[in-house]
């Protein structure tokens, strides 16, 4: 398990992360969400032990984080790069060996890998011959192939397209089942929402809320509902029993006070425009997050 | 250490393999040849062939003994270095034989040829009339014939004995000897020490720019991509530091290494002489203390600078240093006690090129030997200790180039 107390990084001008708790069990996908700049990555790196916490400590299986949790631990920056002339086998080689592989092992390790993404025939090429997708799964190798305890992934679906997306998220998954500690960090609510179970959700480095992601849904869920519908919908703005209208493209999402039920609700405004679908939703993370960050004071 | 090595091993073949390390092998080297042999092949090389040198003599006297003083000079064959030949043509007048003579040399019949007038009884005028002006050697041979004949001349006609004269006019030739502190006699003149002292002056400063700014430009890429956060998650900074300056290291050992073999084979090849490398151990002493301290302060700079063109402007500079010696050299050839030179063997950015040209000019001082390699040694080591701490905290730290005062900051926090 690994275990985060009252986490404070501040820098010279600024405070990164302002008193942090939370805990990340093994068998779960642990998100830690937040908008751009919300202190993210520096709590990432303070777990690591890349950057020194101001204050607060991490203790990871028991024992405060330390250098000889180096290779029990694997991570995904959230910017991309490798040594761009070098061959894809030897970069792997290369960061295998720093995991604390035998080169021979480094080098058996790698081609499973290769062969488990499918670009085998990419081994011997230079990283810069690569396209960037891939690139990205030879990164993703980088932080996984030595089997860490504690997996972290910043942002690792952004730069691939959904094919590649989808192969990433099964992997992950399999890692679930394997009793890793991974945490996933991002600002993409839809992959949260379809791969976390605990979240904690952070701005300006204060937890803003955290916990079971289904409980937080709960919390949060009110009767809201999507419509789908022609016909001018402007009136639902001003509607009684109508607390939040959000109009997209092909539908509209309504949020109704607790004292209208959606079934009245339909039947006020069935004569007033045409209803092609309705159906009464779970709020979306996105719109949990959304709504919690701008309730934030700036 | 496992780490360590992994590291080095990365740096080393990541940076064999790339083309200006190839480069740098085999360019370095052909420059050096240059600078060491040709200035050998132009002063000591006799000329292979013999040369056609025209006299034209107005008084009439000069040109029997010129060619009888000149044909002494020999080719190594044994074949007469000049043939002299008279170019008056009685019935001409002066100019006409003025512009005859011209039109030969313009035609490649001789070389050159010595034109000797007395336009007034007690004016003797000389000119060496030829296509190209400079070659010292025989120049300076027609002066002294010329001189020669002059004053035998004059001797004879106040009534003394030629045999006097003969002997008097023997050449004195002085031979520089050095001596040394074991009291055997060294053989150097003065372009042996010049050459050696900057063959590997310039060596070293080419090293030294080459890894500088390979190590810079590495730093960079990792740090702009933040490879350097998977790096530092993986190993600590001080493992990250010290395998890259061992990497490095290696690399100019190996560097070194293929040149001294090419040196050797010169030396065996007779086309460098040998005593450029007489004080061989010593100068590797000071290039290895010179290239591992300069490698050290690179990690530091590496650390501090985040886009390449400061890296190449700031490791240029620091390069230039070492090229100091060649500004002082002239004065420390004629004097080796003078006070710029001792200083300069105290200051650690540029003992190793002082030491490299003192080495070789005059025995050096056990005490100094101690001296400034203690010096390197010690600033070696604070080298490594602060440039540790600026990677540590530098490597991390992106956007603007910092401050003077906050890297003094991170130095005293570390």
């Amino acid at each position: 398990m690994l275990s985060v107390k009252n986490l404070t990084k501040k820098f010279k001008h600024s405070v990164a992360v302002d008193n942090l708790s939370f805990d990340v069990i093994p068998g779960k996908i642990f998100g830690l969400l937040g908008p751009n700049g919300a202190g993210k990555t520096t709590t990432i790196r303070t777990v690591l032990n890349i950057i020194k916490p101001t204050s607060g400590t991490i203790i990871f299986n028991g024992r405060p984080i330390t250098n000889q949790f180096f290779n029990q631990i694997g991570y995904l920056p959230e910017e991309r790069g490798l040594y761009r002339r070098s061959k894809v086998i030897d970069v792997l080689k290369y960061f295998a060996e720093l995991k604390n592989l035998s080169s021979v092992e480094a080098v058996k390790t790698a081609d499973e890998w290769l062969e488990k993404l499918n670009i085998t025939h990419y081994r011997n090429k230079r990283i810069e011959e690569l396209s960037k997708g891939n690139q990205q799964k030879i990164q993703f190798i980088t932080a996984v192939f030595h089997d860490p305890d504690l997996l972290i992934l910043d942002e690792p679906f952004t730069g691939f397209d959904p094919i590649n997306q989808q192969e990433i998220k099964e992997l992950i998954l399999s890692f679930v089942s394997s009793g890793k500690i991974i945490i996933l960090s991002t600002h993409q609510m839809e992959t949260a929402e379809k791969l976390c179970n605990e979240i904690l959700l952070i701005n300006n480095g204060l937890e803003v809320t955290s916990g079971d992601l289904a409980d937080i849904k709960r919390q949060f869920g009110g009767n809201n509902i999507k419509l789908q519908f022609s016909g001018n919908s402007e009136f639902l703005k001003s509607f009684h029993g109508v607390i939040h209208y959000e109009s997209y493209s092909n539908y509209a999402e309504v949020q109704l006070s607790d004292d209208i039920s959606p079934s009245e609700f339909l039947h006020r405004i069935i004569d007033k425009i045409e209803i092609k679908h309705f159906s009464v939703i779970e709020p979306t993370l996105n719109k949990i997050f959304i709504d919690l960050i701008k309730e934030q004071p700036i | 250490m496992k780490k360590i090595l992994a590291i080095a091993k990365w740096e080393f073949i990541e940076k064999v393999k790339t083309k200006t390390f190839i480069i740098s092998l085999i360019l370095t080297p052909i420059i050096i040849i240059g600078f060491s042999i040709v200035p050998t092949l132009l002063s000591t090389k006799e000329d292979a062939r013999t040369k056609a040198i025209g006299v034209l003599d107005i008084t009439g006297f000069y040109f029997d003994n010129v060619r009888k003083a000149l044909e002494e000079y020999k080719l190594e064959d044994g074949q007469p270095n000049y043939i002299v030949i008279n170019l008056i043509k009685d019935n001409d007048e002066l100019n006409d034989n003025k512009t005859n003579a011209d039109k030969n040399i313009l035609e490649n019949k001789i070389e050159g040829y010595l034109f000797i007038n007395i336009p007034s009884p007690d004016s003797l005028v000389a000119e060496y009339r030829s296509r190209s002006i400079g070659n010292f050697r025989d120049v300076k041979r027609f002066e002294e014939v010329l001189n020669k004949i002059r004053i035998r001349e004059e001797l004879l006609n106040s009534g003394i004995d030629p045999g006097l004269i003969s002997s008097l006019q023997k050449n004195i030739q002085l031979k520089q000897i050095r001596i040394e502190e074991s009291g055997k006699e060294g053989k150097q003149d003065f372009l042996t020490v010049f050459f050696s002292s900057f063959i590997f002056i310039i060596l070293l400063m080419m090293m030294v720019i080459y890894s500088g700014q390979m190590l810079v430009r590495s730093l960079i890429e990792e740090k702009s991509n933040k490879l350097i956060e998977v790096l530092i998650s993986s190993c600590t900074p001080d493992e990250l530091l010290t395998g890259k300056i061992l990497g490095l290291s290696s690399l100019g050992l190996t560097q070194i290494s293929i040149w001294a073999l090419i040196g050797l084979g010169l030396v065996g090849g007779a086309v460098v002489p040998p005593e450029m490398f007489e004080n061989i151990l010593l100068m590797l002493l000071y290039f290895v203390l010179g290239f591992v301290f300069y490698t050290t302060l690179f990690v530091g700079i590496g650390s501090i600078v985040t886009t390449e063109q400061e890296a190449q402007q700031i490791t240029t500079y620091l390069s230039l240093t070492l090229m100091l010696p060649i500004v002082i050299a002239m004065p420390a050839i004629q004097n080796p006690d003078v006070l710029i030179l001792k200083v300069f063997s105290y200051i650690p950015l540029t003992i190793p090129s002082v030491m490299l040209l003192r080495v070789n000019i005059a025995p050096v001082p056990v005490i100094d030997l101690l001296i400034t390699v203690s010096i390197m040694l010690i600033s070696i080591y604070i080298m490594i200790k602060l440039s540790a701490k600026i990677f540590r905290i530098g490597i991390l730290s992106y956007g603007g180039r910092p401050t003077i005062k906050e890297i003094i900051g991170w130095i005293k926090s570390g």
